[in-house]
């Protein structure tokens, strides 16, 4: 059968960029293992650059499925003795010197139940979706996203990386970021905890749970929206920033400090059952109605 | 102690670290430990410049017949400066002195004659100022923040940058921090502020020994 010319480059530029998908995938080696973990025992995930997603699982292993993207890097595995603690390394070979692209690996890790996470990362993102456990994670510049948790303790680090947490509900929460921004969407418990530099924090939701919310920047801005059933007592001070309230809230018999216009305001919503405080050196602070 | 008394003190304090009342003094007045923060700091960098090499004889034979033209340096009043003199009776080539050094050092206690005039003791502000509105500049790094990048400068040269902007970052929070706690010392908030400072500067240093360890 005879092509013509038209349809034959088409099908000579094809099969070129077939073979050159190819020879690129070529170097990337997926692994799969399954490692057996006591039950209360702890993950510890070091990485640099890639991904690494975290989800629940049932039983008592832990899957980890990894992909690496060159032959320069491998994984260890450490696992103790009475399997409670497993480790999970990325190293550069010895004598080798991979690029940033070359030293990341991609992990996927399926954790169960009642067994606690530490990530630590400096490039790599960070997801952690219905995870049962408590959880650690930390990274200078990969994105740290936290989704469907319940009951449990998040503690997260970020220098510049974003965080975003949503669905966090009754769990102890605590974020320090220096520059990285802080978003939070139905995130509740008996403590939740925000502190950054320069890092922006938003706040979406009813701070219910009775607990103690505190939000803190250097001169970052804090926004933080509520609706109307929100039972909050809210204290807002800015020591050189502005703070602006656009929310109901009811004033406050007694304050512990006295309020100055623009600079710090208090009150209470409904039966404030929740202590909501907001604090920043030089950011603005605005407190708005859902 | 006041400013006066501890600032007759401070050519003492630069070469011994001072005494009981002296750190007292540093502990409570911001104005004088950015002072000798500044001097020693001075003093550490004219150590390090010391040990370079001398230039080119030419150099300072140029300086010379310069200094000579003007009028400066009268004739036969000093060996040429970096002259190598030669030993007669070992052979041997030795450097008389290093002028280098002598510049170095004359240029550091210049340095310290300036500061020492151009400071004038005040004291703080009652309304809180904040970082970047502080003379001596609170975001510049310590000695330990110095070594962490230095460290990282070696390590993990692309994540240097990151470091030293959050380093400096954290540093104006701290300098913040302190000013608003040490101007209302009843003020919860700012205490709350200047832990949450150091909290993040622990987390940045934590980070950092993470990434250096193999």
């Amino acid at each position: 059968m005879k092509l013509d010319t038209a349809p034959r480059a088409l099908l000579l530029t094809a099969v070129t960029v077939y073979i050159c998908l190819s020879a690129a995938h070529a170097t990337d080696t997926r692994k799969e293992t399954k490692i057996d973990i006591a039950a209360g025992g702890t993950v510890n995930i070091v990485s640099g650059g890639g991904s690494i997603a975290l989800h629940s699982g049932s039983g008592h292993q832990l899957l980890v499925a990894y992909t690496l993207h060159s032959a320069k890097v491998e994984v260890d595995q450490n696992i103790s003795a009475n399997r409670q603690r497993v480790e999970l390394i990325t190293h550069a070979l010895p004598g080798e010197k991979p690029t940033a692209d070359e030293a990341k690996v991609d992990y996927d890790v399926t954790v169960p139940a009642g067994v606690s996470v530490n990530v630590s990362t400096t490039s790599a993102s960070i997801t952690a979706d219905g995870v049962n456990a408590e959880i650690g994670l930390s990274s200078e510049t990969g994105q740290i996203t936290v989704h469907n948790i319940a009951k449990s303790h998040v503690r997260v680090r970020s220098m510049t990386a974003p965080v975003n947490l949503k669905d966090v509900t009754m769990s102890r929460v605590d974020i320090q970021s220096t520059g990285g921004t802080v978003q939070l969407s139905n995130v509740t418990g008996q403590r939740v905890s925000v502190g950054t530099t320069s890092g922006n924090i938003e706040y979406l939701g009813d701070c219910s749970g009775g607990g103690d919310y505190l939000l803190t920047t250097h001169s970052g801005a804090i926004d933080v929206t509520l609706p109307p059933t929100a039972s909050v007592d809210l204290t807002a001070r800015s020591t050189n920033g502005q703070v602006e309230n656009a929310f109901p809230l009811q004033e406050k018999s007694h304050n512990s400090f006295v309020p100055h216009q623009g600079r710090s305001f208090a009150g209470t919503s409904n039966s404030g059952s929740s202590s909501v405080e907001l604090q920043s050196f030089s950011g603005k602070i605005r407190v708005k109605k859902q | 102690m006041n400013c006066q008394q501890f600032q007759e003190t401070l050519p003492y304090i630069i070469e011994s670290g001072g005494g009981g009342d002296d750190e007292s003094h540093l502990q409570t007045c911001l104005s004088c430990a950015s002072l000798v923060r500044d001097l020693r700091y001075i003093a550490e960098q004219a150590k390090l410049l010391l040990p370079m090499h001398d230039p080119n004889p030419r150099v300072w034979s140029n300086i010379e017949q310069s200094l000579k033209r003007e009028g400066l340096l009268p004739e036969g009043r000093m060996p040429p400066l970096g002259h190598i003199t030669k030993n007669s009776t070992s052979q041997t080539e030795t450097k008389s002195w290093t002028p280098l050094g002598w510049a170095l050092a004359l240029t550091a206690v210049i340095a310290f004659a300036v500061v020492l005039i151009n400071y004038k003791p005040r004291q703080l502000p009652q309304v809180p100022l904040t970082a970047q509105n502080n003379a001596a500049d609170p975001t510049q790094f310590n000695s330990d923040d110095q070594q962490l990048i230095s460290q990282l400068s070696q390590q993990s040269p692309d994540a240097q940058g990151a470091y030293e902007a959050s380093l400096r970052d954290v540093n104006a929070y701290i300098a913040d921090a302190e000013l608003a706690a040490k101007s209302d010392p009843g003020d919860t908030s700012a205490q709350a502020l200047l832990q949450d400072a150091y909290e993040q500067k622990e987390m940045v240093y934590q980070m950092a020994t993470a990434r250096s360890l193999p």
